[in-house]
């Protein structure tokens, strides 16, 4: 897409460090990712809480994310268990956010004028975080490259001001970016390591505990233990911990999805569950923070 | 007259929302202008682009005029004071008010003068309104301002007669200049009209008006596809939505790997059209090919649009591939028990559960529909297996097709899947219905089953609300059996349906059960007779008895009826029936004794007599020979034939005689004719119009 000559290829690693080169020069505190689980780079703290309250935040971070319904034992060109994102969040939303985007783009080597990118309709909703928000996936040449949303409610809480999330797919990114058809034959870095190099083999083992292994009646107990922890930690006015409980009753959960042991209609019940700590523990963020 | 120009720039814009506040914009402004009595003519219209939302009115009037108008103050005997403030609300001085007599009462009255108004001054105090009063159906808030739009909205172009109207949205002033670069915002440039903006931006290839720019986009894709000996079956909705997404179309012919179109056909369209918004490409029989258009929204200079817009294509239908080899050689039948591990409904049981109801009930009606029992039990066990699959998790919209395509590779016949891919038909109201019988089948009774279990459990829908969407389920359930003039035992199905349940102990009352479904099939025949557009009196007459076992005849002998009613045939009947059914109701009630039972003919006086009640009894006897008896143009034929007879027995024959046993004899001659009429429809309620 770029120059083809190899020594000028855009490197996996590299497209993480010019982005956060970017935003760290447009005033954004470079975070490191959240040492937990996490279905995607909304989950990190410095997303769903610093999203709440009126003061200002600015921050940008990868956040390897995990949704084990989506392993493919490693044989599926695109689709992951595990992958990165790379999230900037900025409250309040700054006018000129779009231009702010398409560079970001630029100084990862993907011209606006040689390619078609399309702001197209997408009303982002995470149930578990009881989160809504406005926007749009940004398409590059008809392939999704970024999530960009306003949020308007977290936790179950109206935003005020509104914070401008961009999400960024990296792999995918960096696929459209190296013209690969396959994940694993990403770059990786200079001494031209790959992809499947560092995570092949995660995603055989993975796709196989998700599916296959993980212990459902446990992981349901697990989860039971979880939630009573997280409100003991809302009664006891500690939100961030709590929050912790919450992020890892939701991978518990996702597990359990992927092994099919949740009905559909018991799905419904554990996503308003897991809503029910997010909103408690929003609430008592805000209280202590105001 | 000038021109009236509008031009609300905004992040990219949903189609839905352009569509939607273009119209409510434009009319609201138009009601306005009606409300002031502000005269408009020539062009009018909105147009938008993701980005631009733009209102244009070729020529309004400068001056809106307000006719004189007369106010009535207080009564002359009140108080100096009420005149004094009559007087000073009005803002004029004492010699400008006269008296006028009403109802003998003397008041004050002021008369306004005839007075003009600038058209200008108007639209400057409510354009801003009339913008801020729109109500979206899904608005948002973005930065610190408090303002709600369907995206943040960036500036406010307003021009009238050339000029600035200058009023404030929220944080925003209007002005005359607007970006004239979408994406990054750096460049504006000032417009004077309409005109010069449009132009400006067609040089660039942009198109504002979005009905020139679909045709735009409808004639290059006809062109290159044509050019490449192909065809394209252009659905509306697609080329409307994508005329939204786009500002300068740009159209681009692509293809994916030719090794893709092994995967079931209805796959790859959705890819292609739902997803990614691309049109699909034909070739002269029909069949799909791996051609495919994109519209993009900008040049593809060097090229990098049209490979990328490929590879996304082909990295999707890989990986449907991937699931469509491993889904379809999963055996079904040996699939099937894994059903128990998803649940159906709360209180229904698994989808285990339905499918063996299903099996039960299938076999019940394959005596009525003279189907193998085996097959339909077939059909019916391996029917919901689909929801297992990758694919159906991926392609919800494609549930029951994938059954039928597994069923197809897998050796089950080709009625077991055709019945697989129909079973959910129809999925809308434009949508066909399944006629072959096994597919029927397999429809009647998945949705006898889900009404029967959804009013088992009380969840019954109310008029605003119906979460499990049974109206439309019904709905279609009263299409299937009519359309395929389909005589079914419907009740004995239901309460079958509900012994299958109880025999999975589940506990539902068929007495409780079986009269709230049948009120809500029978209101959906009503919708339905009503969309076939068949007079409300047929359609209330036609459902009186509420027998959903005759849902077939009491449609057709609706829409039959309803055909001739308002011709000399259906007239004539109606008079029949009339003259009798009057008679009858009015002498009735003055009877001691109830008027039952057949007329004696020896009691008859008279051949007017004797020639009705041999009319009756001809009409009657052919009503049950089987040669006319689902023949409803016959019967009402027949029913029309007795015009001599009835017009000869009451111009001679006093039914009020004085003999009280000839007078009943007479009514129960009336009331059986009535009641031989009756046999049709209850013409009661039938009126001549």
């Amino acid at each position: 897409m770029v120059s083809k000559k190899k020594n000028k290829i855009i490197t996996f690693q590299d497209t993480i460090l010019k982005l956060q080169n970017y935003w760290s020069q447009k005033g954004c505190i470079i975070l490191q990712p959240y040492d937990m689980e996490v279905g995607a780079g909304t989950f990190h703290p410095a997303t769903t809480l610093k999203s709440l309250g009126p003061k200002s935040w600015k921050s940008a971070y990868v956040q390897p994310s995990r949704r084990p319904s989506d392993g493919r034992y490693g044989e599926n060109p695109n689709r992951l268990q595990h992958y990165y994102q790379f999230q900037v969040i900025i409250k309040p939303s700054p006018d000129n956010i779009k231009k702010l985007f398409l560079e970001s783009l630029k100084s990862i080597g993907i011209e606006h004028q040689d390619h078609d990118i399309r702001f197209v309709e997408d009303d982002w909703e995470s149930p578990t975080l009881g989160a809504a928000g406005l926007g749009w996936e940004v398409w590059c040449d008809g392939m999704e490259i970024t999530q960009f949303t306003y949020f308007q409610q977290m936790a179950g809480i109206q935003c005020n001001p509104i914070s401008v999330e961009l999400t960024y797919g990296l792999e995918r990114v960096c696929m459209f970016i190296q013209q690969k058809k396959n994940v694993y034959d990403l770059i990786w870095n200079k001494e031209g390591l790959l992809y499947k190099d560092i995570h092949l083999e995660t995603e055989k083992q993975f796709s196989k505990y998700n599916f296959e292994i993980a212990n459902s009646e446990n992981l349901l107990k697990i989860f039971e233990i979880l939630e009573n922890e997280a409100k003991n930690l809302i009664v006891n006015k500690l939100p961030l911990p709590a929050y912790d409980q919450c992020l890892k009753a939701s991978h518990v959960f996702n597990i359990l999805d992927a092994r099919r042991a949740i009905s559909i209609a018991q799905r419904a019940e554990y996503i308003l569950r897991i809503r029910e700590l997010v909103k408690g523990v929003g609430e008592k963020y805000l209280e202590i923070n105001s | 007259m000038s021109e009236l120009f509008l031009e609300l720039f905004s992040e990219e814009m949903p189609p839905n929302l352009q569509c939607y506040v273009r119209e409510t914009l434009l009319q609201n402004i138009k009601n306005f202008l009606d409300k002031e009595q502000i005269k408009y003519d020539g062009y009018n219209n909105c147009f938008s682009t993701p980005n631009r939302l733009v209102i244009y009115f070729k020529k309004i009037e400068k001056e809106a005029i307000r006719a004189s108008q007369e106010f009535r103050g207080p009564s002359v005997k009140s108080s100096e004071d009420a005149i004094n403030g009559f007087i000073n609300s009005n803002n004029i001085s004492k010699n400008q008010i006269y008296k006028k007599k009403i109802n003998n009462e003397e008041f004050y009255f002021y008369k306004s003068p005839k007075k003009k108004i600038k058209t200008a001054s108007l639209l400057q105090n409510e354009i801003p309104e009339i913008i801020s009063r729109i109500k979206w159906k899904k608005s948002m808030k973005w930065g610190e301002y408090n303002l709600y739009w369907g995206r943040p909205l960036k500036s406010i172009m307003a021009l009238y007669e050339n000029k600035v109207l200058k009023f404030k949205l929220g944080h925003l002033h209007s002005k005359n200049i607007t970006f004239i670069d979408k994406d990054y915002e750096d460049k504006t440039k000032s417009f004077k009209n309409y005109k010069s903006y449009a132009s400006f931006f067609k040089k660039s290839g942009i198109l504002i008006n979005h009905n020139e720019r679909k045709k735009y986009i409808e004639n290059k894709i006809n062109q290159i596809s044509k050019s490449k000996n192909l065809k394209i079956h252009l659905k509306d909705k697609l080329l409307e939505e994508v005329t939204n997404i786009v500002e300068n179309p740009n159209i681009i012919l692509c293809s994916f790997n030719k090794q893709f179109l092994d995967i079931p056909q209805e796959i790859v369209t959705i890819t292609i059209e739902n997803y990614q918004k691309f049109f699909p490409l034909y070739d002269q029989n029909n069949n799909l090919t791996n051609y495919f258009i994109v519209v993009s929204d900008s040049r593809d200079i060097k090229g990098f649009i049209k490979k990328g817009n490929e590879s996304v294509i082909d990295a999707r239908l890989s990986d449907a591939d991937y699931f469509w080899k491993k889904n379809r050689s999963q055996n079904m039948l040996k699939q099937i028990s894994e059903l128990k591990k998803i649940n159906y409904f709360n209180g229904l049981g698994t989808y285990y559960d339905k499918s063996q109801r299903l099996k039960k009930l299938g076999g019940h009606l394959s005596d009525v529909f003279l189907l193998s029992k085996e097959k339909i039990e077939v059909a019916s066990s391996i029917c919901k297996v689909d929801l297992l699959s990758d694919l159906v998790n991926e392609f919800p919209e494609l549930q029951g097709l994938l059954g039928g395509y597994f069923a197809e590779v897998q050796g089950f016949e080709k009625e077991v899947s055709t019945a697989l891919k129909e079973q959910y038909l129809p999925t809308g109201p434009n949508s066909n219905t399944p006629k072959k019988n096994y597919s029927v089948a397999l429809c009647l009774t998945d949705k006898i089953d889900t009404l029967v279990g959804f009013f088992g459990l009380g969840m019954i829908p109310s008029s605003s609300k119906d979460p499990y969407a049974l109206r439309r389920l019904t709905i279609g359930l009263v299409k299937i059996i009519v359309q395929n003039k389909k005589n079914l035992k419907l009740k004995e199905i239901i309460n079958y349906s509900c012994q299958l349940y109880n025999d999975q102990s589940k506990q539902f009352d068929n007495k409780i059960i079986l009269p709230k479904i049948s009120i809500f099939i029978i209101d959906r025949l009503k919708n339905l007779m009503k969309e076939k557009g068949i007079r409300q009196d047929i359609i209330e007459s036609s459902v009186l008895e509420k027998n959903i076992d005759k849902l077939t005849s009491i449609f057709s002998k609706a829409e039959k009826l309803n055909k001739i009613i308002d011709k000399q045939l259906g007239k004539d009947i109606i008079e029949n029936y009339k003259r009798a059914s009057n008679i009858l109701n009015s002498e009735k009630d003055k009877e001691d004794s109830e008027i039952l039972g057949a007329a004696d003919p020896g009691l008859f006086q008279n051949q007017f007599e004797k020639d009705l009640y041999k009319k009756i009894n001809e009409i009657k006897k052919n009503f049950t020979s089987i040669s006319i008896e689902t023949d409803f143009q016959a019967q009402l034929f027949l029913l029309a034939s007795a015009k001599k007879e009835v017009s000869n027995f009451f111009d001679n024959v006093q039914v009020n005689d004085e003999d009280k046993i000839l007078k009943k004899n007479r009514l129960q001659l009336l009331d059986m004719f009535c009641k031989t009429f009756d046999n049709y429809i209850n013409f009661t309620k039938v009126d001549t119009q």
